[in-house]
């Protein structure tokens, strides 16, 4: 094996991990702040690239740069229908039971596919990388597509912002003081349920951003859902339900898990992220950065 | 302690589930002679089903453990049958007895992983578990034939037939969920209930959680390899996907359809459940995830204890009342719930 090979899974196993990572930070927020794990997550992911796809094959496409236009109304147009959902469904069963809450975001995956099936239908659809983002470049003697450094680029950029947000602001200190209180921060003054409303609207958009932007690297089908969201499970179960560093630790970790099931059994390949968790768990059953289950 | 012994003195409390599903069997058995033939694979799958979902039951409504990691055991049971015969010629009949060991083996070693974790972090492990074993099945082309799965006749010519066939899941089915319900009312039974409950009192009194749990497990993971084993005499075949996470989810689902908190509420979800998506996948395909997805979600928010939950015990004497008890004998509701 020559150092480029290797050297290009590494760097696409770190593509990877950059989406893991913007679909996993909302799942385990979500997890912190309102206790509940969100089954239909990767509908927004799935969501997100099914817009972009549209998006990118109206007429206006050529004329207007639709790939930039979708990156920011995107996460806009699915963060409005996670709000929705949060309303309708999730807000009645705070409280209530963790399996109806589970069960009933499992009905909202089936739910976001079933009309995804119907509007966009059965097919694969691609969109290509817009130009700017087109091309490889050198890099220790291999060469890379510009676009894998893009999708990092957004994967860091995000997560500074959420360090910004959560560490820096005022909302940001009312979200960690919903995961540490719910109850205290309520009688402190605080609207909790629109905090939760917002929660779950701001992981809706990372979920989006990541269904944008990896629209030009893959095939964009209903699978996307429950594909991203498996994983994506794993990766904050292992980093611990609730910690954006885990999520961050558990996305690499995955994606190096994934290079390396490519590298020497590229038949098992999926595999290895599992054993990977199952032996996590086996040593840490709260993950590596979990508080574990108050 | 919330949790009492059923009074078996009433008449109907306790020989309401062992009538209704003796009564069910013999109307499934009068009416396998006049339907047609598309009717007895509907009524085999359900069977097949409605026991891998009581199994599920069996940890998730009794013992408040949310596995996503059942299909695993339904799947090995389903394999068992099918790689017992594909490489080994091994006789159906042993291979039937041999699957709920399996199960029940592959449930001890998981089960005492999983169990190690709570809550959110068990649900997660055993679906990862699950895509786990899918990923094996789907991979491990030289064993079990990948993606396309195994087919073949596998199932002895007597069986093989619609209406035999139909006849030898009924019985099993029926003994097993006999076997299943003794077990839910025996003093282990009560122990798991209890559990659900309140995790900390039932220690304090000094029972095991960890043991019973995993006990739990086990039985739960036999009874799912048997509806596996029997799912093969309706379809067949064996393939991938009935180890993967979804379907894991689906025996989840047919209990809260037909109710979390009743013995039969499984049963009666996976009628529900294989009547609409046999109708509607037959109607078109992406028509039955919206139904499905709207209807779960109607369910969790205004009925969440199912289809049986919205029949209310009746009190006093006379026929009404006797029904009453009979059904409240499957129930095993939280009583402020």
């Amino acid at each position: 094996m020559t150092s480029d090979i290797l050297l290009t899974q590494i760097l696409s196993g770190l593509t990877s991990a950059s989406l893991l990572f913007l679909v996993a930070t909302g799942l385990t927020l979500l997890f912190g702040a309102l206790q509940i794990i969100n089954i239909a997550h990767g509908s927004f992911y799935m969501l997100g690239a099914f817009i972009l796809a549209s998006m990118l094959g109206s007429s206006w496409a050529a004329s207007l740069p639709m790939f930039w236009i979708a990156l920011v109304v995107v996460p806009l147009v699915v963060a409005a229908v996670g709000v929705v959902m949060e309303v309708l469904v999730l807000r009645p069963l705070y409280g209530k039971e963790h399996l109806l809450q589970l069960l009933a975001t499992f009905g909202l995956l089936y739910l976001c596919n079933g009309v995804a099936l119907k509007i966009w239908g059965g097919e694969f659809r691609s969109v290509s990388i817009p130009a700017v983002l087109g091309g490889r470049f050198q890099f220790f003697g291999g060469t890379f597509p510009v676009y894998n450094l893009f999708i990092m680029g957004v994967a860091v950029t995000v997560g500074l912002f959420l360090w910004w947000l959560l560490q820096r602001t005022q909302l940001g200190w009312r979200i960690r003081a919903a995961v540490e209180d719910r109850e205290m921060l309520a009688v402190a003054g605080v609207n909790v349920r629109m905090l939760f409303t917002g929660v779950f609207a701001l992981g809706a958009v990372l979920a989006a951003i990541a269904g944008v932007v990896v629209g030009p690297i893959g095939s964009i089908t209903t699978g996307l859902s429950t594909q991203i969201l498996v994983e994506a499970f794993i990766v904050v179960v292992i980093g611990g339900l609730g910690s954006i560093p885990g999520a961050a630790v558990g996305a690499i970790i995955i994606g190096m898990a994934e290079t390396a099931g490519v590298l020497w059994m590229p038949e098992f390949a999926s595999a290895f992220i599992y054993v990977a968790m199952i032996l996590v768990l086996a040593l840490r059953p709260s993950g590596l950065m979990g508080a574990g289950i108050r | 302690m919330t949790v009492h012994k059923p009074s078996a003195r009433r008449v109907g409390e306790f020989w309401g589930v062992p009538v209704t599903l003796a009564l069910g069997a013999a109307l499934i058995f009068a009416i396998s002679f006049v339907v047609p033939t598309t009717w007895l694979f509907f009524l085999q799958k359900v069977l097949a089903l409605g026991l891998f979902a009581v199994a599920t039951n069996l940890l998730v409504g009794y013992g408040g453990m949310v596995s996503f990691g059942q299909a695993v055991f339904y799947g090995l049971g389903a394999y068992m049958i099918a790689l017992g015969w594909q490489h080994y010629g091994a006789p159906f009949w042993l291979l039937l007895m041999l699957a709920p060991l399996l199960g029940a083996l592959a449930a001890l070693v998981i089960g005492a992983l999983a169990l190690r974790t709570r809550e959110f972090y068990f649900a997660l492990l055993t679906l990862a578990f699950s895509q786990l074993f899918y990923t094996i099945a789907n991979k491990w082309y030289d064993f079990t034939n990948g993606a396309n799965g195994v087919f073949g006749p596998m199932i002895p010519g007597a069986i093989a037939m619609p209406r035999p066939g139909l006849w030898f899941i009924l019985a099993v089915t029926m003994l097993a969920l006999l076997a299943l319900w003794a077990i839910t009312i025996s003093p282990f039974g009560l122990t798991l209930r209890a559990i659900r409950e309140n995790q900390q009192r039932v220690e304090a009194v000094g029972v095991n959680l960890y043991r019973h749990k995993l006990y739990a497990f086990v039985l739960s993971g036999a009874f799912c390899a048997l509806a596996g084993a029997l799912f093969v005499v309706h379809d067949q075949s064996a393939y991938p996907e009935l180890l993967d996470w979804m379907q894991s989810g689906e025996p989840v689902l047919m209990a809260l359809i037909g109710g979390l908190y009743h013995f039969l509420g499984p049963l009666v979800g996976a009628f529900i459940f294989v009547f609409a998506h046999d109708y509607l996948v037959a109607a078109s395909s992406d028509t039955w995830q919206l139904i499905l997805g709207l209807a779960l979600v109607l369910i969790v928010l205004f009925a969440p204890n199912g289809v049986l939950g919205l029949w209310r015990q009746g009190g006093g004497g006379g026929l009404k009342g006797l029904l009453g008890r009979v059904f409240q004998g499957g129930t095993h509701e939280r009583p402020d719930g």
